[in-house]
């Protein structure tokens, strides 16, 4: 059974992820894109390229230089996804790799991601600007994603007999398949938004901004 | 058993405009939103209230309901599960016409602080779009679309009107610059300049276009003003009317082309600029073949290449800039008026935060023709007055009318002890050229035959208007009273009508709406002479009034302590106007 879900399981999932995420890509080319016919003012690549980059560059934007702790938990959780998803794949594949040091780190950034979803979810069930704007899909992603997160945990140990082992297959095969129909789709939808936006104030020669 | 909601006519129309109105931009800020919040502090509305439904993904989220019920994939099957809605009744409309106009002013800070590249301003602008279609918008708005339909400028100025007031302003221009030379040229073709305005500055605000006038003539340049298609502004770009967008666009473009212009410079007016030279080219579907700027970068190349000389000591003021969010953060344009007041006057002191980080002057997205929303907006406004107030500045310089007319609102309201100024009018009168600018007497014209009523509670200000007038060769009557005016009113019929506001009994806007309704007064022409009141200042709040009662707008409006240059100059372009025209 720990055989099936570490291997068809996952490449069923996957199968069905690749499947979604192309066909959402295609979705979204389907739109056509407003065009400007005036000449640029700015540069759109630089334009662009400081668009992606602002995620990693908190201090370029108002509300993640004000409110510094939020990058610092968006940029630890999604390490934290990162190190989870790739786990779930180096333990059937190429347990070799996962050596104590290496569990020891996924670990630290898997049990940090779970807090900062403990967190998360405290501001969208108490903090009335964050609740009026949560919608089931919200609490259900953060709740998928707390369990995930607390069944790799456990399963770092490597223990298959264990049941937090076999749930974090299952929970990461459900995850994989419910990332493009739910809120998590943005992993498809930011490039494409970023790109546009970068387009379109380079265009006009806003962005990036001037300080 | 589940109780059938039945869908209003006008409510499903606007759900099947929603439909067609996807682009890939659109679906993408629709789509892309992960409700993390980071927008809410961005947004002045938030700032200044607390009130979670102010928060710009809240905002957001009302016009997102159709695109998650309609497009979403899973909103498709499941809409209650992502947020997905529905539009069954016209109060449904009216709910949103509250959000997407009365709390909103598209300035996009918050899109500019959102991790996720989400443009709320867009999606705002969608909201009301649909709304539009359905004839669902504030009266204001209405009323200046209209306006701009069906006369070619937002407030309906006539043909005969802008062309004497351009006549009139050219020799305003000779006289102060002495020389009989300097003009506004009209119609002149192959110019390097075609110069659109704000249709505010043939109306209430010459001294404006006197500026630019003035530096276009220091500077040598070859400009002309279009007798058609010379109004800057769109009210397409605030009602989210691509296709009264694509009007006012192309009435702009074809008088450039019409007067083979090199190219099109617009005038201070922040959305202005943003409709004529961004938005419209696209709403148009129009590739132009001249340039379009704003007058902030013209008059930065002429300092740039000496053709104007600028001397700041003679602006010995505090001045801050205001970046209006159509010019700084959707047109590209923060580096010029700096540089222009940094030559320009003695002390010049930056805001924070400034330039794309700037917070709206409130009176944003046509925000200053919706007096439904008049309360709101200066309540919310407390964030910008604190802004200015940390200034310590006693001019807040803006390159925006709109910003003039919201920032102007916000100080009263707030009592700062600022004014507000365009860049180019600080330019204009730093400019340094061959004749010393001496502030010439104002000139007595024969106008003994023309009389004006002062209607003023204070007796020492009907003293002083009186004085002022009959000095420069004017008739006048006066009356303390609304009551005590129907009377002489009875008897006489003056050339003009200056009125207070603040007047006891019966207010001066109440009387406004009578002489208006009136048959035979309502051609008098009315200059509002008016200050605030201290205990309430929002009080007396004429454009509110205005559009509420659907009525025509004052011929001038003149702010206490008066300005006597000022009100000269408005009384004599009124009288002059009325007097061409029998």
């Amino acid at each position: 059974m720990i055989e099936v879900l570490q291997h068809q399981i996952q490449y069923i999932a996957l199968a069905v992820m690749g499947i979604t995420y192309i066909s959402k890509i295609i979705w979204i080319l389907k739109f056509k894109p407003m065009k400007e016919r005036t000449p640029a003012k700015g540069s759109h690549s630089k334009a662009i390229i400081a668009s992606f980059l602002c995620i990693a560059m908190p201090w370029t934007m108002e509300s993640t230089t004000k409110k510094w702790y939020k990058w610092l938990e968006f940029a630890i959780f999604h390490i934290g996804i990162a190190i989870a998803i790739t786990a779930s794949f180096l333990i059937p594949e190429a347990r070799n790799l996962m050596t104590p040091k290496v569990i020891l780190i996924f670990k630290l950034f898997i049990a940090a991601s779970f807090l900062i979803l403990l967190i998360r979810s405290y501001r969208r069930i108490f903090i009335p600007v964050n609740r009026i704007i949560s919608h089931p899909d919200d609490y259900f992603s953060l709740l998928l994603m707390l369990v995930w997160f607390f069944a790799a945990f456990f399963a770092m140990d490597l223990n298959e007999k264990s049941i937090f082992f076999a749930s974090y297959f299952v929970l990461t095969a459900l995850l994989i398949i419910y990332v493009p129909f739910s809120k998590m789709s943005h992993y498809i939808l930011w490039p494409f938004s970023r790109y546009y936006f970068g387009k379109h104030f380079g265009h006009r020669g806003t962005y990036p901004k001037i300080s | 058993m589940f109780k059938e909601i039945k869908t209003t006519e006008k409510a499903q129309k606007a759900t099947e405009s929603f439909k067609k109105k996807m682009m890939r931009q659109t679906i993408l800020s629709f789509g892309v939103c992960v409700h993390c919040g980071m927008c809410t502090e961005s947004c002045h509305y938030y700032l200044a209230t607390h009130d979670p439904k102010m928060s710009p993904a809240y905002k957001a989220d009302r016009v997102r309901k159709l695109y998650k019920k309609y497009f979403d994939w899973t909103g498709r099957l499941l809409p209650k599960w992502v947020g997905g809605g529905d539009l069954h009744s016209d109060g449904d409309l009216q709910e949103l016409m509250d959000i997407v106009y009365g709390s909103c002013t598209m300035c996009r800070r918050c899109s500019f602080n959102c991790p996720m590249g989400v443009d709320k301003a867009l999606l705002i602008r969608t909201g009301r779009a649909i709304l539009t279609e359905q004839g669902i918008a504030p009266q204001g708005i209405i009323d200046v679309s209209k306006d701009q339909w069906e006369v070619g400028n937002q407030m309906g100025v006539t043909d005969e009107d802008y062309l004497e007031t351009i006549a009139w302003l050219n020799e305003e221009l000779q006289a102060e610059l002495d020389d009989p030379n300097a003009s506004i040229p009209m119609d002149k073709m192959n110019c390097n300049i075609v110069y659109a305005v704000n249709p505010r500055e043939i109306k209430y605000a010459p001294m404006s276009l006197l500026a630019a006038a003035k530096i276009f003539h220091v500077a040598k340049e070859s400009w002309t003003m279009a007798s058609k298609g010379w109004d800057n502004t769109n009210f397409g770009l605030f009602s989210g009317d691509n296709k009264l967008g694509a009007f006012m666009g192309n009435l702009v473009y074809d008088s450039v082309e019409r007067l083979n212009g090199k190219m099109l410079v617009t005038s201070e007016c922040g959305h202005g600029y943003r409709a004529t030279a961004w938005e419209s080219p696209n709403w148009t579907g129009r590739d132009l073949n001249f340039p379009i700027y704003n007058l902030l970068e013209i008059m930065t190349g002429y300092v740039k290449s000496g053709r104007i000389k600028l001397d700041k000591s003679l602006n010995q003021y505090k001045v801050t800039y205001h970046d209006p969010c159509n010019l700084g953060r959707s047109g590209g344009i923060t580096e010029e008026p700096r540089f222009l007041l940094q030559r320009s006057v003695s002390d010049f002191r930056e805001m924070y935060p400034n330039r794309a980080d700037n917070f709206c002057c409130t009176g944003g997205g046509g925000a200053m023709s919706m007096s439904e929303y008049s309360k709101r907006r200066l309540e919310t406004a407390i964030v910008k007055a604190n802004q200015l107030k940390e200034t310590g500045a006693e001019i807040v310089a803006t390159a925006c009318h709109n910003c003039v007319d919201g920032l102007t609102d916000l100080i009263k309201h707030y009592k700062l002890k600022m004014k507000v100024s365009l860049v180019g009018e600080l330019v204009a009168n730093a400019l340094v050229y061959d004749k010393m600018y001496i502030a010439p007497e104002h000139k007595i014209e024969p106008l003994a035959q023309h009389q004006v009523l002062v209607i003023d509670d204070d007796p020492d200000v009907i003293l002083f208007l009186t004085t002022l007038l009959e000095d420069n060769g004017y008739r006048t009557l006066s009356a303390e009273s609304n009551e005590t005016a129907l009377k002489v009113l009875e008897d006489n019929k003056p050339d003009l009508i200056t009125l207070d506001l603040i007047m006891p009994g019966k207010s001066g806007l109440t009387f406004y709406h009578t002489l208006r309704t009136n048959d035979k007064l309502k051609d008098i022409p009315v200059v509002i002479v008016s200050g605030v009141n201290p205990e309430n200042p929002g009080q007396y709040d004429t454009r509110s009034f205005i559009y509420q009662h659907s009525l025509p707008r004052p011929e001038g409006y003149i702010e206490k302590p008066v300005n006597r240059e000022l009100l000269l100059m408005t009384i004599e372009k009124i009288i002059n106007l009325k007097v061409s025209k029998r």
